[in-house]
Parts: C-alpha cells; structure tokens; sequence
C-alpha cells in the first residue's frame, strides 16, 4: 500500500508523468474551500463547478494530444471562440454542428501540414493559425450576440436522474479520449513518435513503420476537434457568439497538462493526470471567485502558475 | 516545385529576405492607389508610428538567432507605461525615468534569460506567462482604468525633428546600426551566431551557450524597455492595452526580415524592413479599407507565409 501510494507519487520515470501529486492539491483545495467557505460544498456549487471546468477538461484533452507528440497548439483558444461565433449565425443545429466540426478539422489540418510538410516550427504554425482564426471570428461577430441553437442550449442545461448534463459531456469526452490513447494503435503511435522526439531521435518511431507525419497532422485534427467540442459547450452555455471566450485558453490548457504531469517535450503523459489538472485550475477558479479575488489577479496568478509548473518540469533543449 | 528550387537563379532569390519584396509590392500598391501620400512628411509620420514596433524587432532578433523567442514585451510595455503615466513618482524627472525603465527591462530580460538559459523552460511559455502576470498586476494595479497623464516632457521629445527627419526615426536607425555592430563585429555577436547554428557544437567548442542565450534575452528586455520609452513618448498618456499586440508582430517582422529560428540570413536590415513593411501595410490596409479583424488575418497569412518560405528552403539542400 504505501509502496504503490509512493509510486503514484514519484513516478517520474513512467509513461504516466507525475500525476498524483497533483490529485492530492485537488483534494487540498476542496478540503480547504469546504472548510473555510460555507458556499463551496453546496449541491449549486459543486454543479457549477463541473459545467465550469468542463470546456477546460475537454480542451485540455486535446491540447494533451498535441504535447504527447512534443507540439504545442496555441489555436485552441481562437477556435473556441471561432465555433461560438458560427454556431451563433442563425441556422439550424443540424446544419451549424457539422460545420463547426468540418472548420475545426480544417484548422488542424493546416497546422499539420505546415508544420510536417512545410516544415514550419508548431508553435510559429499555430500561432499564425490564431491569428487568423481570431480575425475571421471577429468579422463574423465583432461584439458577443446573436442566438444559439435550442438543440445545443438544451443540451449542457439540466439533467438527467439527477446528473446535470455537463457530467455526461465529461464522460463521454473522457471515454473516447482514453480509446483514442489507451485503446487504439494510434495512441500508442503517439507515445511512440512523442518519446522519440522528447528523447532526440526522431526517427526512432519511423524505423519502426510508424508514419510520423500522418500521425502528427491527425493529432492537430484531433486536438482542433476537441476545441471545437469545447466550443459547442461554452456556446450552449453563453447561449450567445463571443469572440473573446476562448480569450487565453490555450495558456490555460497548457497549464491544466503541464499541472497534470505531463512533459511539454512529449512522449510522456497521461489523460486522468490532464483531466486533474483542469480540476485543479478549475477549483482554484471557483476558489478564487468565492474569495472575491480581481480577475486581473486571476489572470497574474494564472500565469504564475503556468510559469511554476513549467519551470519545474526538466528538459533537454533550450530555447522555443 | 522541386526543380524550380534547384535552379541556381531561383536559389540566389530565395536568399534575399522576404520583407525586401513584400516592401517594393505594398510600395506599389500604395503608389497605384494613392500617389499624393508618398511624400517626405507623410511616410516620415507613417514610419514614426512604427519605430516602438522596430525597436522591440531588434531585441526579438537577437533572441530567434539564439532559437529563442521573447513574447514577453507586451508586458514590459504595458508596465513602464503604468510607471510613468501612474503618478507613482510624483516629480521625478526624465533621466529617473529612463533608468527606472531599463532597471525594469533589465530584470525581467535577466528573469526570462534564466528561465530560458539556465531552468530550460519553453521560451515561448515563460516569456508568455511573464506578459500574463505583468499585464494583470497593471490592470490590477490600475483598476482597469487607463492611468493618468504621461509627463509632457516625452511627447514633446517625441515631436521634435532633425533635418525634416522625425527623432524617433533617427533613434530607430542609430539603434539598429548598433545592434548590427553588436552581432557583427563583437564576440558575443560571434557566440549568438554560432549557438543559432548548433548549440552543442558550440558548446563542444567552448562557447558559453547558457551564458549567451540569458545575455540575449537580457539585451532584449533591456531593448523592450527603450521600445516601452518610445511607445510612451507616442501615445502621451496611461494606458491599459498598449503595446499588446507588438511582440507578436515583432516576431512576425522579424521573420519576415529573413531571421528565423538559428538562422540569421537577413542580417539587422531585413528586420528593419519587416517592421517598415508593417508601417506600408498599415496605412495601405487603413487605404482600402481594411479593419481590424483583417489585419489580424494578414499578420497570421504573413507570418505563416514567411515561415514556409523558409521551411520550403531547409527542406532543399
């Protein structure tokens, strides 16, 4: 028992990267808000808590994605406000949802191909990307409005036998993610070409007949999807456009994998420590409200703690 | 698509800088479109608004030829602003300022550098979440209300003139033939152009790579703090969003102007360029008609552009 406690811990040599450490700040958190608020531990709190972690949780699955092969997707966040944007121009669901996702697949194609078969660095690919996404959306919506969809408003409001809606998305999401990295040979491809990259042999995964460049464009298809997924959600609950929602995001994203033990130089990671991290920067955003701290001081706190978990992680190369 | 690069001509072109070209087109399209404007005063006015943009290129270039990257400026900016538009200093004069400005892009250059150098932590990460915390801490620190007045003193710097040529102008060329002189001619220059190349095989040949990478990135804070003086000068009063937008458009200059991760081609002056071709393409987006949103789309299509252009050419020995 406190050999495998031990284990989880300080598994710092596993596939896994250190994810218990930070399951037991989530359970400090809660403990601490549960004791020093009144609010925290309320049926009405816990619900918003969830519906507010989860475009968190689902991105954050998908930016885990990318980093497992040693990328980094900063357009996660303009394709979340992006996907609000179009889901808000007035045509029916049937017709908006399969859009956003054929648009959102689009944008993770263009980083892939620039980045496999242009040879461009991820970071400078998905940078552009945003700034693109970001002015499309603008011109599609230059201020929050418009309306929703009922179909999707609908479906991250209320609940069933007692479980709100939202839970359900988080499941759903988390399944098809651990098949997609547990269940499937594509996840272990990505493990593989990850740990070849992190590890300085890049050509490790392709002397073993693992197509490197297909998989790498398909998981900025993926991890694009998932933004899009966490767009629909954040759309239904704004029930408006915004082209400001997804504003940061992809910091944050990165912060909830790197906070979930996950190395940003690939190959190792795993998807409950990603899921945990979102936890925990949701709490501390839930914390941090009840607590009346400024947003601004959100965001600086936000930052630092992105700078620290970063920091602390170890790597090889300097520079980008 | 690969016999054309392999064409000694085409190869020959290929070595020139983007940003040459992208300024002799928009030069001719602003001369197609609106003759009366390319006139001395005009453009010298047009250029002014721009050298905050030029100046910040010129750390961001030192730091992508050490395969580094520094987003951190907006921050750096935003908080000198707040220093001198805050009345936190009540009476200080210009020189405490000025020194007040670079102590501050001094320390956070140092604070990125050892980050970077020293912890290895992605560049883009650090220098990001620096932004963050900064630009929080002012709006924090302001309330999210623009601070007050700038002392007049900067504007009225800002406005003078020499020869009929805007100081600013001036400052920006003198700048930038120092730093030219800086990675041209000195040894710190030598070492940043050879850990661009390899860094191990500069470290196998002595050359201190971590030393280099944190005194690039210092030189650059130090750069963004003069950038942040300029940008004061230029806008005259306090403010919570300045500046945000211009390491982005720094590194996208800065590409543009043919420096690339490790790989410093276009020299000081192809930078140069890049962030004169930002100037032209301002004012010939304001010309046509275009808004915000599509100069968000032409810097994210340039950027990505000037990218491929150069990973078409690595990818061809």
């Amino acid at each position: 028992m406190y050999r495998s406690l031990f284990t989880i811990l300080s598994a710092r040599n596993t596939r896994q990267g250190l994810w218990g450490l930070p399951l037991l700040v989530a359970l400090l958190i809660s403990l601490w808000l549960t004791v020093q608020t009144t609010e925290f531990a309320t049926a009405e709190n816990l619900f918003n808590l969830v519906a507010q972690a989860m475009p968190l949780i689902i991105a954050a699955i998908g930016q885990l994605v990318v980093v497992l092969i040693g990328g980094l997707d900063l357009s996660v966040g303009s394709v979340i406000s992006f996907t609000t944007a179009v889901l808000a121009l007035g045509q029916p669901a049937i017709v908006l949802i399969p859009s956003v996702f054929l648009l959102a697949a689009l944008i993770g194609l263009i980083n892939g191909l620039a980045i496999t078969r242009f040879n461009v660095h991820p970071i400078i690919a998905t940078l552009s990307t945003q700034y693109i996404v970001l002015g499309i959306t603008r011109i599609l919506r230059p201020v929050s409005g418009g309306t929703v969809p009922e179909a999707v408003i609908g479906a991250v409001s209320g609940s069933l036998l007692g479980i709100p809606y939202p839970l359900f998305w988080g499941i759903v999401v988390i399944l098809v993610a651990w098949k997609l990295l547990y269940g499937s040979r594509y996840g272990l491809h990505l493990f593989a070409i990850g740990g070849g990259i992190a590890s300085g042999t890049e050509s490790a995964a392709r002397n073993f007949g693992v197509s490197d460049r297909r998989n790498i464009i398909l998981a900025y298809v993926i991890c694009s999807c998932f933004a899009a997924v966490a767009g629909v959600f954040l759309a239904g609950r704004i029930v408006s456009g915004d082209p400001n929602v997804g504003l940061l995001f992809e910091l944050d994203t990165v912060t909830a994998v790197a906070l979930g033990g996950t190395q940003l130089s690939g190959g190792i990671g795993s998807l409950h420590g990603t899921v945990i991290g979102a936890l925990v920067m949701a709490l501390l955003a839930n914390g941090m409200n009840l607590a009346n701290v400024s947003p601004f001081v959100q965001t600086a706190i936000k930052g630092g703690i992105l700078l620290a978990v970063v920091g602390l992680q170890s790597r090889k190369k300097m520079g980008l | 698509m690969a016999a054309v690069l392999a064409n000694p001509i085409a190869r020959r072109l290929l070595r020139i800088p983007p940003s040459y070209f992208v300024f002799l087109v928009l030069l001719a399209t602003l001369w197609l479109a609106r003759p009366n404007m390319l006139n001395l005063n005009i453009m010298g006015i047009f250029i002014r608004q721009i050298v905050p943009l030029g100046i910040l290129v010129l750390g961001q270039l030192v730091v992508m030829r050490v395969k580094s990257i520094d987003l951190s400026g907006g921050g750096v900016i935003l908080l000198i602003n707040y220093f001198i538009s805050s009345g936190s200093f009540p009476g200080a004069s210009l020189p405490f300022f000025v020194v007040l400005a670079l102590a501050t892009g001094l320390a956070i250059g140092l604070f990125n550098g050892f980050m970077i150098g020293n912890r290895r932590v992605s560049a883009v990460i650090v220098t990001l979440a620096v932004s963050i915390i900064l630009v929080g801490l002012v709006q924090y620190l302001s309330s999210g209300n623009p601070p007050g007045d700038v002392p007049k003193l900067f504007n009225d710097l800002y406005n003078t003139k020499f020869l009929s040529v805007p100081t600013p102008v001036l400052f920006w060329i003198l700048l930038t033939a120092a730093v030219w002189l800086l990675l041209a001619q000195t040894v710190f220059g030598r070492y940043v152009a050879s850990v661009g190349e390899n860094a191990e095989a500069a470290h196998f040949s002595g050359v201190p790579v971590q030393r280099t990478v944190i005194l690039a990135h210092t030189l650059a804070g130090l750069i963004a703090a003069i950038a942040a003086l300029v940008q004061t000068g230029s806008i005259a009063v306090g403010s919570v969003r300045v500046g945000l937008d211009l390491p982005i458009l720094a590194v996208a200059a800065t590409i543009l102007g043919g420096v690339v991760f490790g790989r410093g081609d276009g020299g000081v002056w192809g930078p140069f360029f890049g962030a004169l071709c930002f100037a032209l393409l301002f004012v010939v987006m304001t010309v046509l008609g275009i808004d915000e949103p599509g100069k968000l789309i032409a810097q994210g299509v340039i950027i990505l552009g000037a990218a491929i252009f150069y990973g078409v050419r690595v990818r061809t020995p």
